[in-house]
């Protein structure tokens, strides 16, 4: 029962990640679907520079470059008025292509110094509550809400709609960046190709599922890593094929989404923002 | 005329080509640095442009199952005399291409089914995998092995089952306790897979996936592991003990030697099928290349003891004499030898018998010890 609550806790941690940086971006009304993409190239850099100069600069490294994709992502999504959806998948398939092509050299190399997967477990819980406050309890989020909802009156009031979605980019970047930074220097710990394995979708969908709700982040990313870990746990003494212990997670996933309501979307989200219009 | 003139280029090309230098290409299912099959694959690929000096080789890899034949056609326009497919799901592709391209060769490792341009190959890892299972059964001190699975297919099932006899040939009572990912990659599910095990009493583990994930995570608790097909002691060489690792090279030189010297051709290979093993040198028992068994294991293993045909024998002793023998051109052990029972109680190998390849290539029993859930068990 402990080894499944630690499961939960340490393979949710990742999850956690990329979901609070696509829901900070999401509450100012950009959707990004680039996470997946983000992650391996997190998790490349991170890797890479762990080796040369150490872990705790690694995971900087990882932080950097999901920071800096997130405002790649902003060029387009945000100040080109791009279609946010087309912009992110493309931000996704570039990505992890360009972390497979780039890292080629790391394969198959053991990490030197890992990190403790604990500090970074700790690391996301202080992040969602973190974001709780700056988003349903500060000024700050109050701005940062009222893009999301009405950019429109937001800019009437003189936020600067786009300048407030690139800071969401960063800081969302910032974290999804963190969460390739755990895979590649504390989980695994090491690099490899495709090394994701689409923990960036199950982010996305979990901020759907969370309504957009940090703290409920929390727990649909804790849930998610219970379910992973107990199909593995359960296979063999549940008279369940392990086909369908693997479809599990996902399954209840859904059909905790289903029963959960309706949570509602930030009014402005997917619509780019054009004063002129 | 267009397609006349091709033709006449084609063919003067193909002379031009089988004066000088044999042009043999692969396609390659995943990426070349995945650490585990296709690595391997590309690996043997050098080494045979190494070792042959008439022999130049092109690859493409990260080849989707549904996209080979666009490659084939590709390499054939390219002058390819040779295409290697190396992934069981290219076998409908590689068929189609052998009609169409009735003077190319064509050899699809893992496959089944052959024709006259069409060899198949394989390098079995099954007697490893008993020798490996032997040093397991030492070694474990709960009693329960853990493996991690890929796919529940009969090669998979024929090395649990053969790791699975050689533990319970040191400890009868001993358990493999087998977690299905349904993956060929995802360290993701090989790491909670291996957790869920270590939760439940698993000290040794052994698996196939294409990381060294389950190595990694083993080694965080203490538990001895085996690597699976690429030399993995680098990841935890305290806990790594031995492995499989592959040598695909010493078949594409086989191979390609007897298309140069006109033992192959476009007509007759309708029979050649290669499964090689230990004997051939296509695989071998290895923590990491010429290392059988990690030197930081071996007094525990020479300290074990297990009984052979009523006397005891040291485990060290016993692997090492196994491995020669399975080493030299006339075996004469094979770790499916009857009498074995499946683990339901039925006679699946009568005593005296060897398993043929046939047996060995639709294996879908389970052997007595593996617990665990077992799709397409017979009833």
């Amino acid at each position: 029962m402990e080894e499944a609550l630690l499961r939960a806790v340490l393979f949710g941690t990742p999850i956690l990640l990329a979901s609070l940086g696509a829901l900070l971006s999401e509450r100012t009304g950009v959707v990004n679907l680039g996470v997946e993409g983000m992650m391996a190239l997190s998790a490349l850099a991170a890797f890479a520079v762990a080796q040369e100069a150490g872990p705790a600069l690694g995971a900087l490294a990882g932080v950097g470059v999901g920071v800096f994709l997130g405002l790649f992502l902003g060029v387009f999504a945000v100040s080109l008025r791009a279609n946010q959806f087309v912009a992110g998948l493309a931000l996704a398939a570039l990505g992890l292509g360009a972390s497979g092509l780039l890292g080629k050299r790391y394969e198959g190399v053991p990490l030197a110094h890992p990190l403790p997967e604990e500090g970074f477990a700790l690391l996301a819980l202080g992040l969602a509550l973190a974001l709780h406050y700056l988003l349903l309890g500060s000024r700050f989020g109050l701005y940062l809400r009222s893009v999301g909802e009405n950019p429109k009156a937001a800019d009437l009031f003189g936020v600067s709609v786009d300048g407030v979605r690139y800071l969401a980019l960063a800081l969302g970047g910032g974290m999804i960046g963190l969460a390739g930074a755990y895979l590649s220097l504390a989980y695994r710990p090491s690099w490899t190709d495709g090394m994701t394995s689409g923990l960036g979708w199950v982010a996305i969908a979990l901020v759907i599922l969370a309504g957009w709700q940090p703290l409920r982040a929390v727990l649909g990313a804790y849930f998610f890593g219970l379910l992973f870990f107990l199909q593995f746990r359960l296979q063999g003494s549940v008279p369940i094929p392990s086909e369908a212990f693997a479809a599990m997670p996902y399954l209840l996933v859904i059909l905790v989404l289903a029963l959960s309501g309706r949570a509602r979307a930030p009014k402005a989200l997917g619509q780019p923002f054009d004063r002129g219009r | 005329m267009r397609r006349i003139l091709g033709l006449v280029l084609l063919a003067l090309g193909l002379a031009w080509a089988q004066g000088d230098k044999l042009k043999a290409c692969f396609i390659y299912v995943g990426p070349i640095g995945d650490a585990g099959w296709t690595y391997a694959h590309d690996q043997g690929r050098k080494k045979a442009e190494a070792a042959l000096p008439w022999l130049e080789t092109r690859y493409v890899e990260s080849v989707p199952e549904a996209q080979a034949l666009p490659v084939i056609d590709r390499f054939v326009k390219e002058g390819c005399q040779v295409i290697f497919a190396t992934s069981f799901g290219y076998m409908e592709a590689v068929l189609e291409a052998a009609k169409k391209y009735p003077n190319v060769i064509f050899a699809h490792a893992t496959g089944i089914k052959r024709a006259p341009n069409v060899a198949t190959y394989m390098a079995d890892f099954y007697q490893v995998y008993y020798l490996n299972g032997l040093a397991a059964g030492a070694l474990s001190k709960t009693g329960k092995v853990g493996y991690v699975a890929a796919f529940p297919i009969p090669e998979v099932k024929r090395h649990i089952n053969a790791f699975t006899l050689g533990v319970r040939a040191v400890n009868p009572k001993a358990q493999v306790l087998v977690r299905w990912i349904n993956a060929w990659y995802d360290p993701a599910k090989a790491r909670e897979a291996t957790e869920a095990l270590l939760s439940q009493g698993a000290d040794v583990f052994a698996f196939t996936e294409d990381t060294p994930t389950v190595i990694q995570t083993a080694a965080k608790k203490g538990a001895y592991s085996f690597g699976h097909y690429t030399p993995m002691l680098k990841f935890a060489p305290n806990h790594v003990v031995s492995g499989q690792i592959v040598h695909w090279d010493v078949i594409y030189i086989d191979f390609l030697k007897r298309v140069k010297e006109g033992v192959y051709t476009a007509k007759n290979l309708e029979n050649v099928d290669y499964f090689w093993l230990l004997q051939h040198k296509a695989v071998e028992m290895g923590a990491d290349y010429g290392v059988p068994i990690n030197p930081k294991h071996v007094p525990l293993l020479q300290k074990a003891q297990m009984t052979v045909g009523g006397k005891k024998v040291s485990v060290y002793d016993r692997i090492m004499a196994l491995m020669k023998d399975m080493q030299s051109p006339k075996p004469t052990f094979d770790p499916f030898t009857g009498p074995i029972q499946d683990r339901k109680g039925v006679v699946r190998i009568p005593a005296g018998k060897k398993a043929t390849l046939q047996e060995l290539l639709s294996m879908e029993w389970a052997a007595p010890g593996v617990v665990g859930d077992w799709p397409g068990e017979p009833k």
